[in-house]
């Protein structure tokens, strides 16, 4: 079967991800642009006995090349290898998303148009004849409802054309335009030099306008081949997107009527929505509804996770009984596979739960706001506006904020609300740590303890995101908000459960894999015949406890601390196993074994509050849990940005162990 | 005058934007070039700008939009 590629290239909002999702499927593969921290995502669909590879470009505004993410994208589309180009453009707001097309106009790669959200277009009283615009830009034309699968049918059409007949677009008016403009001198003496650059895929027209642009890329290129660069005035570069929407000016005028007078701008809703106090007030109540509706939606899977173990487990002790299958290899299915099983399960809930939630707060085009709302505050953290959302998820659960930051479109700012928001404590450390220091400390104590977690973790938040944003978004990149707020769709329900059941079928099958691993490292880290003494963990605990008495941390303690890693509510099992023998290691950690009742007692009867107060912060600020570290390389797709963060947790939570400790110990 | 000087519901016309490369990308690409008809939606003290143009809201950073020249339509 012949393989086709194509590039898909649209503006921020233009239906993009939809109208590729729509494509392809459960057929996905996201990873990374090789040495750049770039999201790749590609996948691939078949029609008419041809199968096609299609890829999903970073979003950009323009094909400028201010970024990796754009510089991706550039030269991405005039690969050779490539075999056509899909431009999308916003049919309700034609005028401004045709951009991308007239930035690509003088470009040879064959290209096509597709007119997306034609539906909303229509509501606003627009008309667009896609016959007349066809002709006039010379290449195929349509128009396309991103999550009706059934107005596919003259997109498939217009690849196959634009592939068989290799319709390149008409640039020649634009360039006209340009070369009869003011700065026709200019352009004149750019496109000489340009024509020593001139390929294949690149008009030296094209490049002529990037040179006046004064393009990094281009003049890169020019200092390589040694040819100098021609003289540009700074008002170039906006002569040349003056011309460019003049040009997409003359292409709709004889293609778009507007037969209704534009609607009230700001609906009641959104005057509120983004006014200075109701504005934050709304984005706080949304994040609540958004906390709880992912939860609704995720507790039937997280109830079923829950209960795999006491569904499977009768079935394994079903397989000892009636085949004779050794006890140990039964205890060892139950605590790997059965184990691994509930906890993806339970995580996949969440995952599911928060990309729909989450899915219908950006359909509905609400995300927007809250970027422009917490856009000064984020700001100074070096994040987007929106990572507010995801972070304040972490509150409820890692996952959940580390799933939710799918919604950052930059894929560095996405590993920084990641690595920023592991620093919030989850609903887990919410449950565990109250127990330990109000046992510890009394009500009060207990109390305090909680406020000096809330005051490290808004120090944590700032050190960490100094530290990460230094690679993944430096200060001398970072450039102030220039967004669009686009207008309020009506969410589509199914398609957004849809695209979420699809993900969460995805994240399943690769984070189980990865789960199951871990619990068997863990299940011989701890196998033990002969109680706790036995197990390698032990051993290993009592040998490095000179190094983590210096962090404040016995060897019943650090066990814990290590066993936190795997799951918060581990912590307290695993204190109860050593100090009220309530069971094994392993069998505490996977919630095979219950805690003690009284093991917040019997510890606090045993442990000096010294090492108590350091091992509870050491804890909360751990890597979350397993989980929280299968979602991060499941939304990073990067092995080595997940052990980046996970060993910066474990050296911070020790470096903030060893401070507390010898402070405290000062004291107490 | 400057962008961030437009008022609430006040209608103008760019006539000049100043600034690096990078920035001037970033601004013409949205749609806000010269000529470009605009309305301020909302200048408050804490916010980024909020105006609308070519059809659609836009946010805008209020340090950076004092490089766009405005003049005030006239009514």
């Amino acid at each position: 079967m012949t393989n086709k590629t194509i590039a898909l290239l649209g503006q921020p909002n233009s239906g993009k991800s939809s109208i590729f999702n729509s494509l392809t499927g459960m057929h996905q593969h996201v990873g990374n642009w090789p040495g750049k921290t770039v999201e790749k995502k590609e996948g691939t669909f078949e029609h008419n006995g041809v199968s096609y590879t299609i890829a999903d470009l970073p979003g950009s505004y323009s094909l400028s090349a201010n970024s990796d993410e754009e510089i991706v994208t550039r030269d991405y589309i005039v690969k050779k290898d490539v075999d056509m180009v899909c431009v999308l453009a916003d049919s309700s707001q034609l005028e401004r998303s045709l951009y991308m097309l007239a930035d690509f106009a003088g470009l040879k790669t064959p290209v096509m148009l597709a007119l997306t959200m034609s539906d909303v277009a229509k509501t606003k009283g627009k008309d667009i004849d896609t016959k007349a615009l066809s002709k006039k830009l010379g290449i195929e034309v349509c128009s396309v409802i991103a999550y009706d699968k059934k107005t596919f049918e003259p997109l498939y059409k217009a690849i196959e054309d634009t592939i068989n007949y290799g319709q390149i677009l008409n640039a020649d008016e634009l360039y006209n335009t340009l070369a009869s403009s003011d700065i026709a001198p200019e352009y004149e003496a750019a496109i000489d030099i340009a024509t020593g650059l001139a390929d294949d895929r690149r008009s030296a027209e094209w490049i002529a306008s990037k040179i006046l642009e004064e393009d990094e890329l281009v003049l890169r290129e020019l200092k390589i081949k040694n040819i100098d660069k021609v003289p540009v005035s700074s008002d170039c570069a906006v002569k040349v997107s003056n011309a460019r929407f003049a040009w997409i000016d003359s292409v709709i005028s004889d293609s778009v009527t507007n037969s209704k007078k534009p609607s009230e701008l700001l609906s009641k809703f959104d005057k509120k929505a983004i006014a200075p106090v109701t504005g934050t007030l709304i984005s706080i109540g949304m994040m609540v509804i958004a906390l709880i509706g992912s939860m609704v939606v995720a507790l039937p899977f997280m109830g079923l996770g829950g209960s795999i173990p006491s569904i499977l487990n009768p079935l394994v002790d079903l397989l000892s009984s009636s085949l004779g299958v050794s006890e140990t290899i039964c205890h060892f299915i139950k605590s790997t596979l059965v184990t691994s099983l509930g906890w993806v399960i339970s995580m996949v809930g969440f995952i599911f739960g928060m990309s729909f939630v989450f899915g219908i707060l950006e359909e509905a085009g609400y995300m927007a706001r809250v970027s422009y709302v917490f856009d000064r505050f984020m700001g100074k953290l070096g994040l987007q506006g929106k990572a507010i959302m995801p972070m304040v998820m972490g509150l409820g659960c890692t996952m959940g904020s580390i799933s939710g930051a799918k919604v950052i479109d930059s894929y560095g700012q996405k590993i920084l609300t990641i690595a920023v928001a592991w620093a919030v404590p989850c609903g887990a450390t919410f449950v565990v740590i109250p127990t330990l220091a109000t046992s510890f400390f009394g009500a009060t104590g207990g109390m305090l303890v909680m406020l000096l977690i809330f005051a490290i973790m808004f120090l944590h938040i700032i050190v960490t995101a100094k530290i990460f944003g230094r690679k993944l978004n430096p200060v001398e990149k970072r450039t102030g908000i220039v967004m669009e707020l686009p207008p309020y769709h009506k969410p589509r329900w199914g398609f957004v459960c849809k695209n979420s059941l699809m993900r969460m079928w995805d994240v399943f099958k690769k984070a189980f894999s990865m789960e199951l691993i871990v619990c068997v490292i863990f299940y011989f880290l701890s196998y033990s015949s002969t109680g706790i003494e036995g197990s390698a963990l032990y051993k290993i605990g009592v040998a490095i406890e000179p190094v983590s008495r210096f962090f404040g941390m016995g060897w019943q303690t650090f066990m814990s601390f290590f066993a936190a890693m795997i799951s918060k509510e581990a912590v307290l099992g695993v204190l109860s196993a050593i100090f009220a023998n309530s069971g094994s290691i392993l069998d505490s950690t996977t919630g095979l074994a219950a805690a003690s009742d009284n093991v917040a007692q019997l510890v606090a009867a045993a442990i000096p509050k010294a090492e108590a107060l350091a091992f509870i912060i050491a804890v909360t600020f751990n890597v979350p849990c397993l989980q929280a570290v299968t979602a991060t390389y499941n939304e990073t797709h990067s092995a080595k940005w997940t052990a980046t963060i996970g060993g910066y947790y474990i050296c911070t939570a020790l470096i903030l162990a060893a401070i507390v400790y010898h402070i405290a110990a000062i004291f107490m | 005058m400057n962008l961030t000087e437009l008022k609430n519901g006040q209608k103008a016309v760019i006539v000049k934007v100043d600034g690096d490369r990078r920035y001037l990308s970033r601004i013409t690409s949205i749609g806000l070039n010269v000529g470009c008809k605009v309305e301020m939606l909302q200048n408050v003290k804490s916010k980024p700008l909020l105006i609308y143009g070519r059809d659609t809201m836009i946010a805008l950073n209020k340090e950076e939009s004092k490089r766009i020249q405005v003049e005030v339509a006239q009514a």
